[in-house]
């Protein structure tokens, strides 16, 4: 079957089987940043935005998908020209072994969408979905209230203050 | 290939059979030859200390961080595979019908016991150094199966749907035998036998398999009976007896092992796989298949995390003998609930304890028994069950009676196998909730006594080698736990805690303080070669395996530290066994101590080097010459010659041309334990049994950081599992030892909602023996937690729990009594 999907702000159609999942379609296809723990939607490492929503793309049968929007950790920044939150995450070292941090810094942008400026008990709860191992979850909570600031900052300066401003 | 009987550290020293050594004290002197510009003060310091970013941080978080399965595009002939595993805990394969599975489109190969590319081998999933100390007692595929999990038969597919459907369609018949899941019925004499002794090489002491026991031992200082018979005539000697109880813990490694298995274009077997132990893999790999050690190349790509998981080798082989079958290169990727069943797990451990205590608070003697489940086989069997006496123990040196007997045990269950702490946090649950029950008992300030205990600087210490035939010390040249102690303490509010205005709510707070190593004494290695390109950058190649924690980085900065460049001008490259110098591996806190020391001659070499060119450069002597920042000056003229400048006379000079390239190996004898102390704060409601952490401390004594960030996220990631281990850890099986825990939905990992807030506290201290002074940090903070939160609901609510995890409802069951 076709699947018809804006991908990261391109028009793409694909080909794929039924038994798919979202998360088979883009690894196979070399989206290869969204990661595969579990194929049962209870890690997060998967995370991606669908029509601007949070997502779990393991347990997201591509037939359900056609004609949404789509987005993953690649339309974000790149290496030299981050956007704030992969920034925060590298400036707070709120990374180790970095598997769950594609699906962490989705889920966390799509947070600081909604809700510029959460306090640090909403981000617990707004990240509960995604497990990371390695951090003990201190760095990325302070990376994620530093993404809040600089998400801020850039939203002014960027769209004279729009909520979504990410520098896009 | 034979092994050797004995592991090395059993055999009495040279020195000792001629009888006329040395005593202990001058063979371990408290100086120590290091270099002289070992120890920096914290403003000399160039590149060591600084908050350096992860070298690989921008690709991580722009998701370009390649791990292993990401590289299966690289290979378009790439099959994909899937195992079929034992449904059943104890029996025999009778029958494997394959033949629906071959006929199905899309399928290139199925792999059973009797297959060709199948060796029969003996070997184990342990990736220790050579002989490895655990029992050779697996083949690839079993025909015996011992645990729900043991891997009977493997499909390589065009793609893993097919593969999937395949092994499903595998018809099994089995002959099933009586499991055993309880180790204390797996040494009743009329418990079923799971291991026949003709079929395992096992070169640890004690192995009993009438009695399903794959390792004992024991060790004694003193005279612990003797000191009991007196303590039972005195008044003021206080004898008391605790018994604790730990479960299963998982890794939950967040990327499931993976390995794509190829033949490269000179017909070599390559790997690409998620390991800790790429040279271990390599060997093991090569006596099992019976190549070359040549013949096998082991590429480690990105690695999602290890804690362990991956010191073992668990789906190489497989992989490998499907790659054959197949005839293409072939990815097997695990799944997550094989994750919890079928690989590997912190094993469950029942400990007991007695001591003799002064009524001041002298400890007299302290007598340590431990029974270990090791599941359905050995791997580390006797290693980890060891490190439960001999990490801990040490705390307490001056303990002159101290016996530590062990145990491990087979069952029809899950395998243990390397897991952070490595038996530690079994050992501190015990030793430390016990001298909290001392402390009681004597009604004596669960700190006092143990500061009066406690080990110190400049002590011989003789507890860490109490099993080992032959006579170990262990000179303690840096200890920073006093100033754990006092910096923990005020950091959890230890004298300021206030209780809540509800009556039936209680407050408290607990500590534990904890011990570790730095490697294995006598028994690692780690080699470094550097080389100087011409704009004054290098590359820095070891076979330090980086899989996660940042090791790569610090390894940069420990250069840079050395050379006077900036730690992003030195560029590491990820290990591989054709390209990379050789190392022992990630495992028992060893990188930083090790490799780090191989990585800093490797500098301190290619630094003398390139002094030689920018004396001829500048005119002065090469020792009165300095690196720093980037250049190289002279302290008399003050001029100055830029690293670049100097690569490219080294290359392109007139006078003299020779690439700056250093290179060194490391190996000790040393082992020096990082300490720590833990603390938990608590609130207990004595209605419900349930509590609240409002936080938990770590204060750490790991010698110089190198890289507080990384040393910070080391210590934070160990507590969040040491207070998994402490509250929720477990798996759980039927009657039949059939896994129920299947997933991180069953097994309950902590998430950002659910786990209290960890403060880590670094207490530098310097220890001589290590890379700028530096000691391990990685494992040690995993092992605080459980007795630090045991002993604070103890002192909260007066109720102890000794069997993990701590729950409300064993807390109220005790309240309710």
């Amino acid at each position: 079957m076709d699947i018809d999907i804006t991908l990261n702000g391109t028009e793409r159609t694909f080909e794929a089987q039924r038994s798919d999942s979202l998360l088979d379609l883009l690894r196979r296809n070399g989206y290869t940043g969204t990661k595969r723990g579990c194929d049962t939607g209870n890690c997060g490492f998967c995370t991606v935005a669908i029509d601007g929503e949070p997502a779990l793309s393991c347990v997201k049968p591509v037939a359900t998908i056609d004609g949404t929007e789509i987005e993953t950790i690649e339309s974000l920044g790149t290496q030299d020209d981050l956007h704030p939150v992969q920034e925060a995450f590298v400036d707070n070292a709120a990374l180790q072994c970095g598997f769950c941090i594609p699906g962490m810094i989705m889920r966390s942008r799509s947070l600081l969408v909604e809700n510029p400026d959460p306090t640090e008990k909403e981000i617990r709860e707004a990240l509960s979905g995604n497990l990371c191992r390695c951090t003990g979850y201190e760095k990325i909570i302070d990376a994620v209230q530093d993404a809040a600031g600089r998400m801020g900052e850039e939203g002014v300066a960027a769209d004279g203050g729009l909520v979504r401003g990410e520098g896009e | 290939m034979s092994r050797t009987d004995e592991p090395a550290e059993d055999e009495p020293a040279a020195d000792e059979r001629q009888g006329s050594e040395p005593s202990a004290e001058v063979r371990h002197p408290i100086e120590w030859d290091e270099a002289p510009n070992n120890q920096k003060s914290a403003d000399e310091r160039q590149a060591i200390s600084k908050r350096e970013e992860k070298n690989d941080a921008r690709k991580i978080v722009t998701g370009e961080s390649k791990y292993t399965a990401d590289y299966a595009p690289n290979f378009p002939d790439l099959a994909e595979a899937a195992v079929l595993r034992s449904e059943i805990a104890h029996g025999y394969v009778t029958e494997i019908d394959t033949s629906a599975a071959e006929a199905m489109d899309g399928v290139y190969a199925v792999i059973t016991p009797d297959s060709e590319t199948v060796p029969d081998r003996k070997y184990t999933s342990a990736g220790q150094s050579y002989p490895e100390p655990s029992p050779w007692d697996l083949t690839i595929l079993r025909r015996k199966v011992r645990f729900v999990g043991d891997p009977i038969a493997a499909v390589a597919a065009k793609n893993g749907d097919i593969a999937d459907r395949a092994i499903r369609a595998i018809d099994v018949t089995y002959e099933e035998l009586d499991p055993v899941l309880d180790p204390e019925e797996a040494t009743d004499p009329d418990a079923p036998r799971i291991h026949d002794p003709e079929e395992v090489e096992n070169a640890q002491p004690g192995a009993d398999y009438e009695r399903n026991v794959e390792a004992h031992d024991e060790g004694e200082i003193g005279d612990v009976d003797g000191t009991f018979e007196e303590a039972a005539t005195r008044d003021d000697w206080v004898v008391t007896e605790t018994e604790w109880k730990t479960p299963y813990q998982s890794h939950c490694v967040p990327e499931p092992h993976t390995t794509i298995a190829r033949r490269d274009q000179d017909d070599r077997i390559h790997l690409v796989t998620s390991t800790q132990v790429p040279y271990h893999t390599r060997r093991q790999l090569s006596h099992l298949f019976d190549v070359p050690i040549r013949d096998v190349r082991v590429t480690k790509p990105r690695i999602g995390a290890g804690f362990g998981s991956k010191q073992s080798m668990l789906i190489e082989p497989i992989t490998v003998a499907l790659m054959e079958a197949a005839g293409r290169p072939v990815k097997l990727e695990t799944t997550r609930r094989e994750q919890f069943y079928a690989l590997r797990s912190r094993r469950p451990a029942r400990v007991r304890l007695r001591s003799v205590v002064t009524d001041k608070g002298d400890i007299k003697a302290l007598d340590m028994s431990a029974v270990t489940n090791s599941g359905a086989y050995g791997p580390h069997g006797r290693t980890v069950t060891g490190s439960i006496g001999t990490k801990p123990l040490p705390l307490y040196t001056h303990t002159p009676n101290v016996r530590f007997e062990m145990t491990a045990v087979h069952t029809n269950l899950p395998v243990g196998g390397a897991i952070r702490g490595y038996g530690a946090p079994q050992g501190h649950f015990a030793l430390e909730g016990h001298m909290d029950e001392v402390a009681h008992e004597l009604g004596i300030d669960p700190i006092e006594l143990r500061s009066r205990n406690l080990i110190a600087e400049g002590d011989l210490e003789a507890v860490s080698g109490i099993t080992m035939k032959s006579e170990h010390v262990r000179r303690i040249r840096s200890c920073g736990l006093d100033e754990c102690i006092a910096e923990g303490k005020a950091a959890i509010g230890w004298d300021e805690i206030e209780q809540p205005e509800e009556a039936h709510l209680h407050r408290a707070c607990g500590v534990a303080l904890t011990a570790q190593k730095s490697g294995v004494a006598g028994d690692e290695l780690g080699a470094a070669h550097i080389k100087m390109n011409e704009d004054g950058s290098f590359i820095l190649q070891t076979g330090a395996v980086d899989i996660g924690p940042g090791a790569d980085t610090a390894m940069a900065q420990i250069a840079a530290e050395v050379l006077g460049a900036r730690s992003e001008d030195v560029l590491v490259q990820p290990s591989d066994t054709d390209i990379s110098p050789f190392d022992y591996g990630a495992y028992a806190s060893s990188t930083t101590y090790v490799t780090g020391s191989a990585v800093k001659k490797a500098a301190e070499d290619a630094r003398d080097q390139l002094l030689k060119f920018a004396s001829r450069m500048l005119e002065e002597p090469a020792d009165t010459l300095e690196t720093r920042d980037g250049t190289v000056r002279s302290e008399r003229t003050g001029e100055s010659v830029t690293l670049e400048e100097v690569g490219y006379e080294s290359i392109y000079g007139d006078e003299v041309r020779a690439q700056v390239m250093g290179q060194a190996s490391f190996s000790t004898d040393e082992s020096p334990p990082p300490f720590g102390a833990q603390f938990a704060d608590v609130t207990v409601n004595e209605e419900t049994g349930e509590f609240e952490i409002h936080k938990l401390v770590f204060a750490v004594d790991c010698g110089v950081a190198i890289n507080p960030d990384l040393a910070e996220g080391q210590v934070e990631g160990a507590m969040h599992m040491s207070y998994e281990l402490a509250t929720s850890a477990g798996l759980s099986f039927d009657d039949d030892g059939t896994p129920e825990t299947l997933g991180f939905r069953d097994y309950g990992m902590p998430t950002t909602a659910d786990q209290p807030p960890l403060k880590s506290i670094l207490v530098e201290t310097y220890e001589p023996t290590g890379p700028f002074g530096a000691k391990s940090v990685a494992e040690i903070p995993v092992n605080g937690v459980p007795p630090a939160l045991s002993n604070a609901i103890r002192r909260a609510v007066g109720v102890r729990v000794s069997d993990l995890p701590i729950t409300a409802e064993k807390i109220r069951a005790q309240l309710d009594e």
